[in-house]
């Protein structure tokens, strides 16, 4: 029993609608309603991220980058403004599609990581890649071994150092077909050696895919080629 | 693979104390109604005795004889008044009369002698028994007599009597006993011919006739001849004086009827028959409505213990229920270890429970066989249990369903 039939497969991967663009049309965080803001490429504008781009966005902290993070991915909806998937508003989108989309569409790496500390480091990626079916098991292990990490491969994730978690969440991260990957301050904790091999690692993926890279920082930027620089 | 990790990490922090007290109070509280309810349908046929002829539930009504009464100050009989007040009551479905003998009559039994119908009959030393007794009769649409051989027409003069069930245990254990004489059952005695003997008041007209007992009234402390044999006998041999009516046979919605004992006490009039079995059925109900009442409350309250513990325990993997959700997991994966937990404890319980109402049943069945009780399936326990436990089941999953969307922002 590799995967549970109950669960969606890599087969239907293959007909999957994509994402092509997300669009954001004078989005703003409700607790910013009000308040001046100081000049945003992001906010009340409207900014579209296209699928194949990369982006990196940079922002002081408490400028809402997790705020646009966890709005794109669905997890808050606490903004003013309207968002769009292509031409849909992601409002109007059911329990189910997010669900969908979280395993078809849109890849997440969120700055608190979200790892389960009780599973091991290669259960953690597990549980993500037994859902999606998408990743081969020999180029999980080939990122375990670049990023470093792969004698931690059965050790607790809650019993491994921060970079090494945040690591394991990119490669977990990954372990999924995505229009887009969004990064919430992917390699805070990373030297620069482990945030090129990420970069690396992001980007091969992200063309294999033909998806685009949305990445955030608060001063160590992800180290990717030609990217658009947008300021919070 | 992917459901054994979700349920390692939700099933954290399960209690099994809590868990534990769910089970065992849903048990309590099912066994109680179960036992509640078995009872109920095991003993219910020692009070829903009915007399094979007639209908369903009808009621025998006399006023009560007291001094006054005696001394002929009051009127026994019913009045017109009286009828349409009764019929008017709304436990009353249809009120008949009773009709009465006008002439008397004499009937005699042999016992170990020759037949009756023998011309030597009275020779023989065998032991005759002879009494005065007395007819009525009802209308013939209270009495099922589909099937029975309760008619009389002047072709059959075999006359068909019933008789109370309480005469015959009278004769049986108060005067066969006492006399010395053979103890007789009911199916003895209906194959008994009997020899009557009809004469007018003056004693200027008599008849002679034969009958057989028909069967026997658990309700009516009378003595029934078919109605068209007593207006057929009232014509030939009776004074022509019209008798009143001195008792009711009435057909009630539910015998049980708690309003129906106190109407007729603040009437002065009385219930015939089986008074005591009214009030005792009446109890079984109420009893068993509280026992089943007690028993709902405490499955309500284990119902309560199993939702409060299991969003106790969501809530304390309320993180973990994010990040399986922010992973992309359907709700119905998330929940599923929930569901799992809930419907094996609800299980658990709903089974035991009926275990002990089958433990306790082989306890008072035996007794309560003794007593004439017929007892029941199972079927409604088993249907009421495995109801009961598929509402518990799927009142914790909508909850848990509802616990995991509101994990889904943090």
């Amino acid at each position: 029993m590799h995967n549970n039939d109950a669960l969606p497969s890599a087969h239907t991967a293959a007909e999957r609608e994509h994402i092509e663009r997300i669009t954001l049309c004078d989005m703003l965080p409700k607790v910013f309603a009000g308040e001046n803001i100081p000049h945003s490429e992001i906010w009340l504008t409207r900014l579209t991220f296209e699928r194949g781009h990369h982006y990196l966005i940079e922002a002081p902290s408490g400028g809402g980058k997790s705020s646009l993070m966890a709005y794109i991915y669905g997890a808050r909806r606490d903004y003013e403004g309207t968002l769009l998937f292509n031409d849909r508003p992601a409002a109007d989108l059911s329990i189910s599609s997010w669900q969908r989309i979280r395993r078809q569409n849109i890849a997440f790496l969120p700055q608190e990581l979200d790892l389960f500390p009780e599973l091991s480091c290669i259960e953690n990626i597990r549980l993500k890649n037994n859902l999606t079916g998408h990743q081969p098991e020999e180029r999980i292990d080939e990122w375990l071994e670049r990023l470093g990490i792969a004698f931690r491969r059965d050790y607790p994730a809650g019993k491994m150092s921060i970079g090494q978690q945040q690591r394991l969440a990119i490669i977990r991260a990954l372990c999924m077909p995505f229009d887009f990957i969004l990064l919430d301050e992917p390699v805070s904790h990373l030297d620069s050696a482990n945030n090129l091999i990420a970069a690396e690692i992001i980007s091969e993926e992200a063309l294999r895919q033909g998806a685009a890279v949305i990445s955030t920082s608060v001063g160590n930027p992800l180290l990717l080629h030609s990217a658009e620089n947008l300021k919070l | 693979m992917t459901h054994d990790m979700i349920s390692r990490l939700l099933r954290k922090n399960t209690s099994p104390a809590r868990i534990a007290g769910f089970v065992i109070s849903n048990l309590v509280g099912l066994a109680i109604m179960g036992v509640g309810l078995q009872f109920w349908l095991d003993a219910r046929s020692l009070w829903n005795q009915k007399d094979s002829f007639l209908k369903s539930d009808y009621l025998a009504i006399n006023k009560i004889v007291d001094a006054s009464t005696m001394l002929g100050n009051a009127d026994q009989d019913f009045s017109a008044e009286d009828i349409g007040e009764l019929e008017a009551q709304p436990w009353v479905e249809k009120v008949g009369r009773f009709s009465k003998a006008d002439f008397r009559v004499y009937a005699s039994v042999a016992l170990g002698g020759s037949a009756p119908g023998d011309s030597t009959g009275d020779a023989t030393p065998a032991r005759n028994m002879s009494t005065a007794m007395f007819f009525e009769a009802v209308p013939a649409d209270f009495l099922d007599l589909k099937g029975s051989s309760f008619t009389w027409d002047s072709s059959n003069p075999d006359v068909p009597i019933i008789i109370s069930k309480d005469y015959l245990a009278l004769y049986n254990f108060g005067f066969a006993s006492s006399a010395g004489l053979p103890k007789l059952s009911e199916a003895m005695v209906s194959g008994l011919p009997l020899r009557l003997t009809l004469a007018s008041d003056d004693g200027s007209r008599r008849l002679q006739l034969y009958g057989h007992v028909a069967g026997y009234s658990n309700r009516f402390n009378t003595i029934l001849v078919p109605q068209e044999f007593l207006d057929e006998m009232n014509s030939r041999l009776g004074s022509g004086r019209s008798t009143g009516v001195s008792r009711l046979i009435v057909d009630v919605n539910s015998p049980g009827d708690a309003a129906i004992a106190p109407w007729l006490a603040s009437k002065g009039w009385e219930q015939a028959g089986d008074k005591e079995s009214g009030a005792a059925a009446y109890m079984l109900h109420v009893v068993s409505g509280i026992i089943i009442a007690i028993g709902s409350i405490i499955t309500l309250l284990s119902l309560a213990i199993l939702c409060l513990s299991m969003s106790l325990l969501m809530e304390k993997n309320r993180r973990k229920l994010h990040s399986l959700l922010m992973l992309g997991f359907p709700v119905k994966d998330v929940a599923r270890p929930y569901w799992h937990l809930t419907a094996i404890s609800a299980i658990t319980a709903g089974v035991l429970a009926l275990g002990c109402v089958l433990l306790l049943r082989n306890y008072y069945l035996a007794p309560l066989q003794s007593l004439g009780a017929e007892g029941d399936g199972l079927v409604w326990t088993i249907l009421m249990l495995t109801l009961l436990t598929l509402v518990i089941i799927f009142i914790n999953s909508r909850m848990i369903t509802r616990r995991v969307l509101k994990a889904w922002s943090k």
